[in-house]
């Protein structure tokens, strides 16, 4: 008898499975809500560890060529900034001159807003400086610039 | 359940209850599904954590204050669009900080500055990067100040003195 228990030994992994699936689902809707690309964006390398806030980001994406764009992470404030009928998309081109209007048009709506501001590398100073002194003008003055962890 | 199904598959003497106690201890074998989902779960754990950008944060004054600075405790850094840095403290003539190529010009400044921190507590940095500049350079001389925990420091634009002085224009 005690033998025979041996051979048809089995661990229920009912529990184990059921956590996996929670963990599972958890994960896949967490990656969904990760942020999406308006622009093809290569990251300057910096050695600051500081992490990117969770929610409540208002991104400023300046690409190579010198083209700004504005995304929210949240779909209620893109709604609510571009128009119902954009709300799915990551973001708008904006204007250099429109920014700081859209800027303040959101900091209204949800004033929690962090700024951050996401340069191509090789992308001109002039036009982040331009955002910057936008950003500073709409009294913004702590915002973030995205990088890569160099090495 | 286990050994309950196991005893009475092994009980052949009962002809009557052998198909019945296949229905009991019915069991799908879940190895497969727990593999896959094991798989499932570790990628997207990975692309979870890996996604997950770094910043740098700065803070500058609002444009509305003005701070006046002591000439002597403002050490100023121009940086040309082809990477020459140049610094002066106050309205001494600017120098160039040497080095062979970018890291090492990048190297040389921190040294600079460190020492010129030391030497000086209450300096303040104020940066000006030309226009046609890369944003590149001024990621990497501020991260170069981020090194070397100097939280003291402005930006401010590249004017047209700024450039005579420099001897760029």
């Amino acid at each position: 008898m005690s033998k025979s228990k041996r051979v048809g030994f089995r661990i229920d992994m009912t529990p184990m499975v059921d956590v996996m699936m929670l963990l599972l689902t958890f994960f896949m809707l967490v990656t969904q809500f990760k942020p999406m690309d308006v622009a093809e964006v290569v990251l300057p390398s910096s050695h600051s560890a500081f992490k990117l806030p969770d929610s409540d980001v208002m991104t400023v994406t300046v690409d190579k060529e010198g083209s700004v764009y504005l995304g929210f992470d949240s779909q209620n404030m893109r709604g609510m900034i571009f128009g119902e009928e954009n709300k799915l998309r990551a973001g708008m081109q904006v204007q250099l001159t429109e920014l700081g209007q859209l800027l303040r048009e959101a900091r209204i709506r949800n004033p929690k807003l962090r700024t951050v501001i996401k340069g191509d590398k090789e992308s001109e100073y002039q036009v982040i400086q331009t955002v910057m002194e936008t950003l500073q003008k709409e009294n913004i003055t702590r915002f973030n610039l995205v990088t890569d962890l160099e090495r | 359940m286990a050994n309950v199904d196991v005893s009475q598959s092994k009980g052949k003497q009962k002809h009557g209850k052998k198909k019945k106690s296949k229905r009991i201890g019915f069991r799908i074998d879940m190895t497969p599904m727990v593999d896959v989902m094991m798989l499932l779960l570790t990628f997207f754990m990975f692309t979870t954590t890996m996604n997950k950008p770094q910043t740098m944060e700065i803070n500058l004054p609002p444009s509305n204050t003005k701070a006046d600075v002591a000439e002597s405790n403002l050490l100023t850094l121009r940086i040309t669009d082809d990477f020459r840095i140049f610094w002066n403290i106050g309205v001494e003539k600017p120098v160039t900080v040497d080095g062979a190529d970018k890291t090492a010009k990048l190297v040389a400044l921190g040294k600079l500055l460190k020492e010129r921190n030391s030497a000086n507590p209450k300096l303040i940095t104020l940066i000006k990067v030309d226009g046609k500049a890369k944003y590149i350079d001024m990621v990497d001389v501020m991260d170069e100040l981020n090194i070397n925990d100097i939280t003291r420091f402005s930006l401010a634009p590249m004017l047209d003195e700024d450039k005579k002085m420099i001897g760029t224009l």
